[in-house]
């Protein structure tokens, strides 16, 4: 009689010894964040990075949960930017955005192109200001829509932000704390 | 320290702690020497004893105010003649005033009390720098020449 097999479950998959396996993110698309009562047309202020301390409108929420923020870029040099609601303090001043479409912008507006990405494109070794002649017109043409798609939207936006004494110079300032501001009594 | 404000029957106060912190009653009656009868019903100060501790006095008086007098008896003293309102003009409680108005300014409201007080810090140095020029004749042209120099 044949000894009973006992059956083991063995796994298809071992792991060689010099695989370094990074952190695998198991939802593969982002949840967008929960806003935390921002309304569009608010202004806040932002907590880091190169504008930290700029206030600037909020104009609406990505897909991908970041929020979109214009300065406007001619009042404080802030252009069209996707921010993390994480570093942003929200005022409970508002702006009119009724007549500002920001439809047209997206993720996508802040994707890398392929002249962006071409260091990696010819290596290491190539001259990092090298541009064919076409990848150049097509630069070209892409920041010109870029500015114009910026200056449509803050064209509007100037518009509302004049109709408020002071706030043009507001946006235009920076926040920040002195030495006897306590900034858990603050009121935004 | 001389003769103050008493702890007497119609005595105004404002109280110091607890949830009614900062609202202003009257002294009605006197129970021991550390408790007292308040009665605010024009503050929304609910008729209670309160010990004197968690009170300040102030110097208003409410006249018509009888011992263990009861609210309503309280109500038409202080229509007759209110220092609830006449304590409301006086520095101290201004500076109240003031201290919660600020505390409620919003980040743009601070920015524009800035802009403002450089305004005025503004006119006014103008106004200054006429006065003393004005006054260049007096005995301040020694100074001034003095000062002068030195630059």
């Amino acid at each position: 009689m044949p000894a009973k097999k006992r059956t083991v479950r063995i796994g298809n998959w071992y792991k060689s010894d010099d695989e370094n396996v990074h952190f695998v993110r198991k939802r593969k698309a982002p949840r967008p964040a929960k806003l935390r009562k921002i309304v569009p047309g608010q202004v806040l202020i932002l907590l880091a990075g190169r504008f930290q301390g700029k206030r600037v409108v909020f104009l609406k929420q990505l897909k991908s949960g970041l929020l979109l923020v214009t300065g406007p870029f001619k009042i404080n040099g802030v252009p069209l930017k996707r921010v993390n609601s994480a570093y942003v303090i929200p005022t409970s001043t508002k702006v009119d955005v009724n007549g500002v479409n920001a439809g047209q912008v997206d993720d996508d507006y802040f994707k890398r192109t392929q002249a962006q990405r071409r260091k990696n494109e010819q290596g290491f070794w190539a001259k990092r200001g090298e541009l064919t002649a076409e990848q150049q017109a097509a630069e070209k043409t892409r920041l010109d829509g870029k500015r114009k798609t910026q200056k449509s939207i803050d064209d509007a936006l100037i518009a509302a932000v004049k109709k408020t004494p002071l706030l043009k110079q507001y946006l235009g300032a920076r926040f920040s704390i002195g030495k006897t501001t306590r900034p858990h009594e603050l009121v935004f | 320290m001389g003769l103050g404000k008493f702890v007497e029957v119609g005595r105004v106060i404002k109280i110091n702690y607890g949830p009614q912190e900062g609202k202003l009653a009257t002294i009605v009656e006197i129970l021991n020497d550390k408790r007292v009868l308040i009665d605010g019903p024009t503050t929304g100060v609910q008729r209670q004893v309160i010990p004197i501790r968690r009170l300040t006095l102030t110097k208003f008086n409410l006249k018509g105010a009888t011992r263990g007098a009861r609210t309503g008896v309280i109500t038409k003293a202080i229509k007759k003649n209110d220092p609830f309102t006449q304590y409301q003009n006086t520095i101290a409680a201004k500076k109240v005033a003031k201290k919660a108005l600020r505390a409620k300014l919003t980040d743009f409201d601070r920015f524009r009390v800035m802009i403002l007080r450089k305004r005025r810090s503004a006119l006014l140095s103008t106004q200054l720098k006429a006065l003393r020029k004005n006054n260049a004749g007096g005995k301040s042209a020694a100074q001034a020449k003095g000062g002068n120099k030195k630059k």
